[in-house]
């Protein structure tokens, strides 16, 4: 997605600065935590010590309840009295403990779904609407949605699934180290003397599945596109009765999803028990060394060798969570990865420092000597032409000319390999994007309308348009009528849901859109396209009421059209090879009039046949 | 007209609540197809039940054992036997979580690719209710919500269960008086569940529907980028997003509540019964006469009876998440086609391409009539041009004849056959259909055509290329037939597409053509190309068209001119300019534009 390929470090590095950003959370998170395994032992001690009284009240040999915090029962209490008193504790304990739990789960919660997911998918959706088009030509939108959705969890799970349970980890092997040296130290190294191999492991197995799992991610890609693909382009399928094929071709995808993954699952499935092997082959070490210590009379068995066992076992219970934690990591890791890939992409087109905002521009524009490519062949070369205010410039051309990357270059969708575009004298680089967008006013050969009511699709630029702008700007464009048929009229709700426009109407609230937002600058790309003859008789008038007083430039074919352009620049291969107006380029010859001439409008003799 | 749209989806809150049997069933039903592995997974999480208990018993017997009768040979095999057991431990464990994750992964590689064909099942008007983001957002997280419940939940709860019903047993020989006062927290986990079932069925269900949301609303920004940045809509759009991401984020809050509640009540109502057993069993003791010994033993073993609770619960709310998965997955596999193809419908032979309509009545609501009393015969190799305005029914015929939709009334016959009696893939098979946007899929320009015919040759590719004579068309992309496009086309002009789609249409041999606005977008230059393409397209074959052009119409052995969802004329041109109705003043109207531009003077 970008060229540079950021190493693990780097995106650890990154990881650990979002975390310290939620510092607060996570250090609350972490006290609670702390809270809730003190709660959890004084439960068992209080329970543990209930068992000693009502022993030492029915044993007469047995030892006295060693009470903790030099506190003693009253001599005249019974030891039913006592053991209730103890029962009460746990009970008081237990609850105290539920709330907490409660206030830590919730706390984790709050962290990590309500602020950083939240916070992340913003800070990724900002970024993809800024990003230039070259972007979004470039990637696929599955993959897109992947990174919104699935891979900002993986990035989640790094805070809480891995950097949290670190520390609790590291926190409590320490408790463990330290009490299981204070018993005997000799003995502690040698049972975690497999201690380095497994840390070793670890990153083995990190370096291993790390790849895996973003090969993973690709190939899920994949098997994502194809479905979004059969379900935007289903009526292409059922056309050409090519379910069975693409059924195929999914299923084919789906399977490489489930054969790659059986490489990450035997990983799993080798590393997850030896690490766990390793940590009860301690408990070996110790039955043969603290035997043998304790067979030789040098280390107490009761107090020694089986509070050691305990430890130990306690020990290996927590080093076993470092395959999750290990595992976790290297998924956080994959999806940080393109998560950060998407948030580091330059954004090609964008404001320069104290940029210029055109209030309301005049409308001149001049191409200097502009180029553009892709990146292969130019697809446009050496333009140049000047457009005085309100002037009206038609382009004319076959397929792939480059008539619409010429007018993307306004907007500044995109921005010219080479050569400049001036508004109003100023080169477009050193205006203010958003404010050069406001003055140009867009009507795309393909009209996208959203999920949202007609009236909303119409004030798309301008969300706090009144009804009557709406209505004014959809009489303009000729759809008044037919929006006032549809069952809901301007509320009528398109998209899902929603009903069906034909491509005529959908064009025609397209071109409302445009209007709406009185441009100075207005650019229609092959706008009547999509209309049939009768219609285009009706939107005529209100195409020319749209141009009237505005810049325009215009893809168009029709001659209707053509014939009223001020200029019109004929383009072929990425070069302007003709300028003139319509009468004078019908004079000449050359494409256009060759064009003309062979084109089919007229009746000709056919037509009396 | 007042009708309102149908809404895609089911509010969470209208819903029945969730049948967690019937889900759990079906879910698990998944997994019968890979009978090995799971049989194989039963066995190794029972054994391994067994040797996580044996593991704690056979390191004390090592240590009260030999060790502390200081015998060293003993303890020397003492420890090599309880290595010897890891290791098999271990290897077990292995298995164990193998055949888990690809249980899950079979399950759901299943679950997907009966989600996919059933999606195929669904006809047009399926897909114009509901947004792709949606349907994604179906294949993804709610099928990976499902994964967790097979990898994990029964076989965790096979073991954890195991363990509660083995302790209990114990429990009723030690002392059958505590063990009744320990049963009594049944009452309790059973009205917890249903509590709980309840609530975070919901909780859960709002959860995945927001979430489903989010997922739709970004699919569709990024199909409408273009649209966005060009009316500097970012802010407003993030906004919203935002909204929607933050209302998701309140959902997930509430789940986390729920779940923050109950799991910690479930801990907390298992110590408060070892309290209890605390009082009861020293009471007992102390003026019942029990032995201290019995109840010690009891109440270390209630603590092993209860230590499950925990498991258990986070492994009900993971279910829970993973049944409301299933839930929305099902109901999507449910959901049955508007209408299939009848049981005893047909293959057709190769189609001649005579063509009727008989008295068609269609509405794509109910109450939205497009289409009334449409009735005409195309012969075969005739080319019927339909004419009339925008929302006069004539793609609405087109969808017909292409069982995209069947007729409410009235019926369609192709070569005399019902075409209720056809099967629908057999009869498109034959039909060629080009529309003013048409899909092209990622990938090659080569394999875009070839979708017509995937069994073509490259070389047929390029043959069909050159009858239509648009080979140099093709070369002059950068890569030429190898020319990558993305999703929906993009990287090509929308006439380059047309290219494309008119070849792809060569490309399947058509018996009938269907050419709706086909040349609409296009420009002059290369819509001559298409223009002289036509001609060998609709050579010999029956052909409808959707066309603006004069010159196209003119063509046509019939015209059919619409209006309101009616045929108000028909004829050829020459006949229907004679009887200067309808069709007579659309074509007047055009002459007067035509003649003004052909005659700048």
């Amino acid at each position: 997605m970008t060229p540079a390929a950021l190493s693990d470090g780097a995106i650890i590095r990154r990881l650990l600065g979002i975390a310290w950003h939620y510092r607060w959370g996570c250090l609350k998170v972490l006290l609670l935590q702390l809270v809730l395994l003190g709660l959890g032992v004084a439960v068992v001690v209080l329970t543990g010590l209930g068992i000693d009284a009502l022993r030492s009240a029915v044993q007469p040999g047995a030892p006295a309840p060693r009470w903790p915090l030099g506190w003693q029962p009253p001599g005249g209490w019974s030891p039913m009295g006592v053991i209730s008193l103890l029962a009460l504790g746990v009970f008081l304990l237990s609850l105290l403990r539920a709330g907490v739990d409660y206030t830590y789960r919730l706390s984790v919660d709050r962290l990590v779904q309500a602020r950083l997911v939240v916070h992340l998918r913003g800070d990724i959706y900002e970024k993809l609407q800024r990003l230039a088009f070259r972007f979004f030509d470039a990637n696929a939108s599955s993959t897109i949605i992947n990174r919104v959705t699935g891979d900002v969890q993986g990035v989640r799970m790094f805070l809480d699934q891995v950097l949290l349970q670190t520390v609790m980890l590291v926190f409590s092997v320490g408790i463990y180290l330290a009490y299981m040296f204070s018993l005997h130290v000799p003995l502690t190294l040698a049972c975690l003397a497999s201690t380095p191999l497994m840390a070793y492991l670890a990153i083995r197995f990190s370096r291993q599945v790390q790849p895996a799992y973003q090969e993973n991610r690709r190939r899920v890609d994949a098997m994502v596109q194809c479905l979004s693909e059969n379900v935007k382009g289903v009526e292409v399928v059922k056309a050409f009765a090519r379910e069975g094929d693409e059924r195929a071709r999914f299923e084919a995808l789906n399977n490489d999803v489930f054969d790659q993954k059986e490489g990450i699952f035997r990983s799993i499935a080798r590393f997850t028990p030896t690490i766990s092997f390793l940590s009860q082959l301690n408990l070996v070490v110790l039955l043969l060394y603290g035997g043998w210590l304790v067979i030789e009379g040098r280390f107490p068995l009761g107090a020694g060798l089986v509070a050691f066992a305990a430890l130990l076992q306690q020990f290996a219970t927590q080093i076993s969570n470092l395959s999750t934690i290990t595992n976790s990591l290297q998924e956080s890791l994959s999806s940080a990865r393109r998560v950060f890939e998407v948030l580091d992409t330059p954004v090609a087109v964008q404001n320069r420092p104290g940029a210029l905002a055109l209030a309301r521009a005049r409308g001149e524009v001049r191409f200097e000597e502009v180029w553009f490519d892709h990146g292969v062949d130019p697809v446009l070369r050496d333009i140049s032409f000047t457009v005085r205010p309100g002037q009206r410039i038609a382009i004319f051309g076959p397929t792939g000319s480059g008539k619409s990357l010429l007018m993307s270059l306004i907007p500044r969708f995109y921005d010219p390999t080479a050569g400049r575009v001036l508004l109003d004298g100023h080169d477009l680089r050193e205006l203010d994007l958003d404010a050069l967008r406001r003055n140009v006013g867009m009507v795309f050969q393909e009209s996208f309308l959203f999920s949202a009511s007609v009236a909303a699709n119409i004030a798309f630029g301008h969300p706090e348009a009144t009804r009557e702008q709406v209505e004014r700007a959809a009489r303009a464009a000729a759809a008044h009528d037919f929006i006032s048929a549809l069952p809901d009229g301007y509320d009528t709700l398109l998209g899902e849901g929603g009903v069906g426009l034909s491509g005529g109407q959908r064009q025609r609230l397209a071109i409302a859109r445009a209007i709406l937002l009185e441009p100075s600058l207005l650019l229609l790309d092959d706008p009547t396209a999509a209309l049939d003859a009768g219609t285009e008789h009706e939107i005529a008038e209100a195409l020319e009421s749209a141009m009237r007083g505005r810049t325009t430039f215009l893809v168009a074919h029709r001659v209707s059209l053509l014939r009223r352009a001020d200029l019109i620049l004929v383009l072929d291969e990425g070069r302007i090879v003709q300028t003139g107006t319509h009468e004078a380029l019908c004079r000449q010859p050359g494409p256009y009039a060759e064009a003309m001439q062979t084109s089919h409008w007229a009746p000709s003799a056919e037509v009396a046949r | 007209m007042s009708q309102k749209p149908r809404t895609a989806e089911a509010e969470p809150g209208q819903l029945p609540p969730l049948e967690f049997l019937r889900l759990f069933r079906r879910v698990f039903s998944y997994t019968a197809r890979y009978p090995g592995v799971r049989a194989r997974l039963f066995v190794v999480v029972v054994l391994r039940a067994a040797q996580l208990s044996i593991v704690t018993w056979a390191l004390a017997a090592v240590i009260n054992g030999p060790i502390t009768h200081g015998d060293w040979p003993g303890t020397l095999l003492g420890a090599l036997g309880f290595l010897a057991f890891i290791l098999f431990t271990q290897v077990t464990f292995g298995f164990r979580i193998y055949y888990a994750l690809r249980l899950g992964e079979g399950a759901i590689r299943d679950l997907r690719r009966d989600t996919f064909a059933h999606l195929q099942q669904m006809t047009a008007g399926f897909f114009q209710q509901m947004k792709a983001g949606r349907l994604i957002n179906r294949m993804t997280s709610d099928v990976e919500a499902i994964r967790a419940g097979v990898q994990d939940v029964l076989f965790i709860c096979i073991v954890n269960g195991g363990q509660m019903v083995f302790t209990g047993i114990i429990l009723a020989f030690t002392d059958w008086v505590l063990f009744l006062v320990a049963l009594a927290i049944a009452p309790v986990l059973w009205w917890v569940n249903l509590k709980y079932r309840t609530l975070a069925s919901d909780g859960q269900r709002r959860t995945s529907e927001s979430f489903s949301r989010v997922t739709a609303s970004l699919a569709e920004s990024i199909d409408g980028i273009r649209v966005t940045q060009g009316f500097v809509r970012q802010e407003v759009n993030a906004a919203q997003f935002q909204g929607l991401v933050s209302d998701h984020s309140r959902n997930v809050i509430y789940n986390s509540r729920i779940n923050a509640t109950f799991l910690p009540l479930l801990e907390f109502s298992a110590q408060v019964f070892i309290a209890l057993l605390l009082v009861v069993g020293s009471w007992r003791v102390l003026h019942g006469g029990a032995s201290v010994g019995t109840i010690i033993q009891f109440l270390f073993m209630a603590s092993v009876f209860f230590d499950p609770f925990r498991v258990l619960g986070t492994q009900y709310s993971l279910l829970v998440t993973s049944l409301v998965g299933a839930e929305r997955v099902f109901r999507l596999l449910d959901r049955a086609p508007d209408w299939t193809d009848a049981p005893e419908a047909t293959g057709i032979d190769k189609i001649r391409g005579h063509v009727e309509f008989r008295d068609v009545t269609f509405g794509y609501t109910p109450r939205q009539r497009v289409l009334n009393g449409v009735s005409f015969t195309a012969e075969p190799g005739q080319m019927v041009a339909l004419v009339g305005h925008t929302g006069s029914g004539k793609s609405s015929i087109i969808n017909l004849l292409t069982k995209a939709y069947l007729p409410d009334c009235g019926e369609v016959f192709i070569d005399g056959r019902e075409i209720r009696s056809i099967r629908s893939d057999a009869l498109r098979a034959q039909l060629g259909l080009v529309q003013q946007q048409n899909f092209l899929f990622s990938g090659t320009i080569m394999d875009n055509i070839r979708f017509a015919r995937p069994e073509a040759s490259d070389l047929e590719v390029i043959k069909a290329t050159k009858a239509l004579n648009f080979l140099d068309l093709i070369e002059a992309l950068p890569n030429g037939f190898q020319t990558l496009v993305g999703e929906g086309g993009s990287g090509l002009s929308v006439g380059q597409r047309q290219v494309v789609c008119f070849t792809r249409a060569l490309m399947a041999r058509p018996r009938i053509l269907i050419l709706d606005e086909a040349t609409s977008a296009i420009d002059t230059v290369t819509e001559r190309r298409l223009q002289q393409a036509l001609e060998l397209l609709l050579a010999g074959r029956t052909s409808f068209v959707v066309a603006h052009r004069l010159s196209t119409i003119q063509r046509a052995d019939q015209i059919l001119v619409l209006a309101k969802g009616q045929i108000v004329e028909r004829g050829t041109h020459a006949e229907l300019l004679v009887r200067r109705g309808v069709y007579a003043g659309l074509h007047e109207r055009f002459l007067t534009n035509t003649a003004a531009e052909r005659d700048p003077a």
